[in-house]
């Protein structure tokens, strides 16, 4: 197992490698750079030409990777174009906290909503609730996730006015509890709309998982044992549908911070994907670089857990 | 082994009732099919909208790119019976023809990606080692490749993003969740004895593939491709919201919906933005619903749900 | 004070949200309740305490070192923390501020000012001829450019600047402290521009004096609450990253104690900013984008919420490309109008011409809600100088009404007819004729505006092939450099510290997109700067006004539009009264009344 994690770590190594050269090589494709926007006649000829060269970017392409690698690999990620006089580090280092707020209120939301309703579903199929479940799970599959966005800001923060739209905090003021309570209340509408597609989905998964198990035959053995409803459920059942959903919540990583992009925009909410969108049409190189990067470990991160996590509940399954 | 963890049907393990075995498989499922109400609904309703939106010029005289600046935003009227958008375009219009051009697009996409998913999940099943190391790689890095730069960079080297480079987009990055699922499939048939039985009389690659894989995969590969196609939908309209998406004039269902992202259209002109979000709706949803029917009829151990 | 911090507009970022707009008419405050009158009569005295919140729909990037920042949205904040020597009325004229008066030389190649001595620091320190020194010294650095200053055009006309800038001598001639509260300007040359020149926003010295000028960008004193320090009438002392930043008053301003307690912006998407408006959640919304246009009925049916419509300093254009650089140019990076190759498609003025009467501009603006893509809130105006300046000429520029006949009569007279009979016209020698459209993103009336144009053409018969837009840091490039494009749409924000046009439309100048090349008009631009004769204004807007008509004559571009300006503020807030540049107004006479 230990062997099996090693291994895996060591492949992360030369795809990121690959990774920071593939989304490198891409910016530079695209047109345009950091300074390329700046339109302002009051800027003398020149002024930005300097500033590109003070950047590099006049080095040949592979220099420039060089460059930005040997610094990356200390840690150090470069300074903002667009966050003049600020450091990458430090301009995303500001924002990440809110996104794994918001990434784990989302994944919360889901866990407690999807999982009983799916196995309730499942329990009780072809029933009225069972019904209104599927259905509300096919809606949440079905409705883009902006449009919902914009629904429930107009619903909850304006008409009803029960949440901010806006933001994630509304003071720096605050502390302990009352930060906490105010931080909350500003994460449940975009919490919400980010995990309303994996509720939908999980709550789906969930239902016919459990649904498939009590259908198989050692259950039915169980059964005619005259072993209770609930070992049935807790001992047997529930272990078993858990496999597939588990090793989802790995991938989860990757979708929830692509999700993020756009619940961040339209909650205004500023987090890695706000920054991310932003950075993208300002070419703020060195930021588009540290969050691939870091999208990208994320990702894997994510899926060697699920892999580990689905060995744990699934004794069948060994790596070697 | 890592990685082969999606649940697919087993076919091993079908469990046919006697008195069914003399239809053929196709009959069997498709008798299945039709007994799921929802998925019957679902095909009656989306062929009604894919028919609306070929017959669009039957439906409507308006021109959907043809602006009128005299008539903006303007509410339902005999003429314009969705009101008109922001260039004095008529709604009703563009929400024909936009449904022609994010069916195409979803359309087209699933059937690219199924095109590159499966050949690539059934080269790397099949011949499995470092084949399919090499791929999976691949898949694992096209996974971890962040989708908006390549969009961007994509639509910025390019004058004109069409829906065929759009679509193609779509389809070089979302290939390698089906690869998976194919890919997994066939590394679990690979060890049947029918296989082996199949090699032994000398059966060609190919022949095994398609004579003996395919139609043991069709079950996920088929249920996928409309769970896909569902979502690229959605990823169109996304796309258009954060300003990738295919540019006005065009219409589609997506970028009618930015259009209407202002609170003032949102709350003034339900007109303008509910038919083509209940359009995404409705399509999505009858679309998953026949991916949940054929599920239930490719896979007969669903039978008993 | 009033009318202060012209070179707030000067920031042309023009495009990235750039609502573009300009009016000929002046400031015309609407009001809900018609008894209310344009100046809102004021019923009980101004009193002490409160908080307004503004709402700005982009966060400001966090650099808060005035000769450093670059975006609009910082200058909402610094428009409150700090100040500069002059600053503008109405009529776009200087007026004392930080400097009480100022003195010409004779040959006007140098001004002397008096300084207020009655003028503190955030921190208390005074402020002295030597902070202004030190300001435009540290933006004549040799450093300052790498750092990412941009601001080196307020130096380069001052004496020795060049010499200070290259590292050649440690001396800066340029600014002179005479004595404490005495500072003298020196200009290589008599200049036209000199107080717009030395209206730049000062910076404390004792604050940045001992940090070297690359890290000063990177210095609490450019980015954390309570380290920023200016002369304003609030102080930055609270910020939620993205989200909130707070100013509390500065009760030692020199123009008096602000009433209000403080005044707090927040970033709110644009979506949402009407909503917040009409709850009572934010209390006013102002530059750089105001709200929009389609909005405005809206707006006015809130109750307690009152508009301010007025100019822009700016406009939206349509660019014809006379002329390509030759690759050899662009690889070369140099702008030789010699060796331009004219694109052929547009090269006779009577196409650009027949272009211009085809493109019915009133539509695209509208005269009332419902109509055109600014719902009438805009003005069409005929040359590429903001309206308020008396140097702009608005009758005897020609004025391109719209007439399809004239357009169909000028492209018949040019020899672009339709010969193969499908409706549009191909070139005089018979060979399909298709024009190349392109536009960037950032501004969705622009965005709507372009299908809208090639409509219009089409109509007369000219065919247009609609590129895909592009983001404006890809689109800048792709426009400097294009060898095959034909008709551009951008949008530009003018200073309002002088009409000159020069750096957009002399054929030297890179943003010349089009690369219009006109000696006569280039000349005529060099001589409303040259003095003597430029100190005449008469003789200077004369020189304008036959450059204008010349524009109009060539037409490197048709001007669109000039939006209106739309401001919104709840009638809680009083004192408000904006200036032609902007909203922020003697901000310390705001109060709230509840």
């Amino acid at each position: 197992m230990y062997k099996y994690i090693i291994r895996r770590i060591l492949i992360f190594i030369p795809m990121l490698f690959a990774l920071t050269i593939i989304v490198f090589a891409l910016l530079k494709a695209a047109p345009g750079d950091p300074f390329s926007q700046i339109l302002d006649p009051d800027i003398e000829a020149g002024v930005l030409d300097e500033q590109r060269a003070a950047a590099g970017f006049n080095d040949p392409i592979h220099v420039q990777y060089i460059n930005w690698l040997t610094s990356a690999v200390k840690g150090d990620f470069g300074d903002s174009f667009r966050y003049k006089g600020r450091e990458v580090t430090e301009v995303i280092m500001d924002r990440i906290p809110n996104t794994v707020y918001l990434g784990l209120f989302s994944l919360l939301i889901t866990i407690i909503v999807a999982i009983p309703i799916g196995i309730y579903s499942a329990r009780h199929p072809y029933s009225l609730f069972d019904y209104a479940a599927t259905g509300f799970g096919f809606f949440g599959l079905a409705v883009p996730n902006f449009f919902f966005g914009l629904v429930i800001i107009y619903l909850f923060a304006i008409q009803l006015g029960w949440f901010p739209s806006q933001g994630s905090i509304s003071s720096t003021s605050l502390t302990g509890m009352e930060l906490f309570t105010d931080r909350i209340h500003h994460l449940i509408l975009p919490g919400l709309t980010l995990g309303l597609a994996s509720t939908a989905s999980y709550m789906r998964y969930m239902r016919s998982e459990v649904l498939n198990v009590l259908s198989s035959d050692y259950i039915r053995t169980a059964r005619a044992k005259g072993m209770s409803e609930r070992n049935i459920l807790y001992k047997h059942t529930l272990r078993n549908a858990m496999i597939p959903i588990i090793t989802l919540f790995g991938f989860e990583i990757g979708s929830l911070l692509a999700g993020a992009i756009i619940t961040e925009g339209v909650f205004n909410y500023p987090g890695l994907g706000t920054l991310f969108l932003s950075s993208i049409g300002n070419r703020d190189y060195p930021v588009i670089m540290a969050i691939a990067f870091l999208l990208g470990l994320f990702i894997l991160v994510g899926n060697l857990i699920a892999d580990i996590l689905y060995s744990i509940v699934d004794p069948r399954i060994r790596y070697d | 082994m890592e990685n082969n963890y999606i649940p697919v049907a087993d076919p091993g393990t079908s469990q046919i009732a006697p008195e069914e075995k003399s239809r053929t498989p196709f009959q069997l499922a498709l008798g299945r099919f039709l007994k799921n109400k929802m998925a019957v609904a679902s095909v009656f309703i989306l062929f009604i909208i894919v028919s609306a939106v070929m017959a669009a010029p039957l439906l409507t005289d308006q021109d959907p790119t043809k602006s009128n600046l005299l008539l903006v935003e303007q509410s339902p009227s005999a003429e314009h019976p969705l009101g008109t958008d922001s260039s004095g375009r008529d709604n009703f219009a563009r929400l024909l023809y936009g449904g022609r051009i994010s069916l195409i697009v979803g359309f087209s996409a699933m059937v690219f990606t199924l095109a590159i998913g499966v050949v690539l999940g059934a080269i790397a099943g099949y011949y499995g080692k470092l084949v399919d190391a090499f791929i999976m790689r691949f898949a694992d890095m096209i996974l971890i490749l962040p989708f908006l730069v390549l969009v961007l960079v994509i639509v910025a080297i390019l004058n004109k993003v069409t829906i065929g480079i759009f679509v193609t987009i779509i389809a070089l990055t979302s290939w390698p969740g089906l690869t998976r699922i194919v890919r997994g499939t066939f590394l679990s048939l690979r060890e049947q004895e029918f296989v082996l039985g199949a090699k032994a009389i000398g059966a060609t690659d190919l022949r095994i593939i398609f004579k003996h894989f395919i139609p043991n995969a069709i079950g996920p590969i088929v249920v996928n491709a409309t769970l896909m196609m569902a979502s690229y939908i959605i990823v169109e309209s996304a796309l258009s919201f954060i300003g990738f998406g295919i540019p006005q004039p065009t219409p589609t269902w997506g970028n009618m919906i930015s259009e209407a992202q202002s609170i003032r259209i949102l709350q003034n002109n339900p007109e303008a933005w509910i038919p083509p979000g209940l359009a995404i709706l409705v399509t999505v949803l009858c679309i998953n619903f026949i991916g949940d029917g054929l599920r239930d009829a490719l896979d007969p151990k669903s039978l008993e749900r | 004070m009033k009318k202060r911090k012209s070179w707030l507009s000067l920031l042309a970022i023009v495009f990235l949200l750039g609502m573009l707009a300009a009016c000929s008419d002046g400031n015309k405050e609407t009001t809900n309740d018609p008894d209310d009158g344009n100046n809102d009569p004021v019923t009980s005295e101004p009193k002490s305490g409160g908080t307004v919140v503004g709402a700005m729909d982009t966060a400001p990037t966090g650099q808060f070192n005035p000769i450093f920042y670059q975006e609009a949205y910082e200058a909402n904040i610094l428009g409150l923390t700090h100040d500069s020597l002059l600053s503008q009325n109405d009529e776009l004229e200087f007026e004392p501020h930080l400097a009480k008066e100022w003195k010409f030389s004779e040959d006007f190649s140098s001004v002397t000012f008096t300084l207020r001595d009655d003028v503190k620091w955030h921190d208390g320190q005074p402020f002295t001829a030597n902070d202004v020194v030190f300001t435009y010294k540290t933006i004549a650095d040799p450093e300052y450019v790498a750092a990412g200053g941009v601001r080196s055009s307020y130096v380069s006309k001052l004496v020795g600047a060049e010499e200070y800038t290259s590292g050649e001598t440690d001396e800066f001639p340029g600014v002179v402290a005479d004595d404490d509260y005495t500072v003298t300007f020196h200009f290589k040359e008599p200049n036209v521009m000199a107080l717009a020149d030395a209206s730049f926003t000062i910076i404390p010295e004792h604050i940045f004096k001992d940090i070297p000028v690359a890290d000063m960008p990177s210095a609490a004193a450019s980015l954390q609450p309570n380290e920023v320090i200016g002369t304003g009438p609030f102080k930055f002392t609270e910020m939620v990253e993205g989200e909130r930043y707070v100013l509390t008053k500065n009760p030692d301003y020199f123009l008096g104690e602000p009433y209000l307690d403080s005044v707090e912006w927040r970033v709110v998407n644009q979506d949402l900013i009407l909503q917040l408006l009409e709850s009572g959640e934010i209390d006013f919304v102002a530059d750089p984008n105001g709200f929009q246009a389609a909005d405005y009925d809206t707006v006015a049916n809130m109750e307690h919420v009152k508009i301010i419509e007025q100019n822009d300093f700016g406009y939206q254009l349509l660019g014809f490309i006379q002329n390509y650089r030759t690759p050899e140019d662009i690889e070369a990076g140099v702008l030789e109008p010699e060796n331009w190759v004219p694109n052929e498609r547009l090269k006779d003025p009577k196409v650009r011409q027949a272009i211009a009467y085809a493109i019915n501009r009133q539509a695209l603006i509208g005269t009332k809600a419902g109509e055109g893509l600014l719902h009438g809130r805009g003005q069409i105006i005929n040359a590429p100088i903001a309206t308020q300046f008396p140097a702009y000429d608005g009758e005897n520029p020609n004025q391109y009404e719209f007439s399809q006949e004239q357009a169909n009569a000028l492209l018949d007279e040019a020899g672009y007819k339709d010969v193969t009979g499908d409706g549009l016209r191909e070139d005089p020698e018979g060979n399909e004729w298709v024009l190349k459209l392109a536009y960037p993103l950032g501004n969705k009336l622009r965005e709507d505006s372009a299908p809208i144009i090639v409509e219009m053409l089409a109509e007369v018969g000219v065919s247009v092939d609609l590129q895909q837009p592009l983001e404006m840091a890809a689109y800048v490039p792709e426009l400097t450099n294009t060898q095959d494009w034909d008709l551009y749409l951008l949008g530009w924000t003018l200073g309002s510290g002088d009409p000159d046009p020069s750096g957009l439309w002399g054929s030297k100048d890179a943003y010349n997109f089009g690369r219009w090349y006109n000696p006569e008009a280039d000349q005529l631009l060099v001589d409303a700067v040259t003095p003597p004769d430029a100190f005449d204004p008469e003789f200077r807007n004369q020189v304008y006004s036959d450059w204008q008509v010349m524009f109009q004559e060539d037409l490197p571009a048709l001007i669109l539009y000039a939006q209106n300006k739309l401001y919104a503020y709840n009638e809680r807030m009083q004192g408000v009264v904006p200036a032609v540049t902007g909203f922020i107004n003697d901000p310390q006479l705001w109060w709230v009344q509840d």
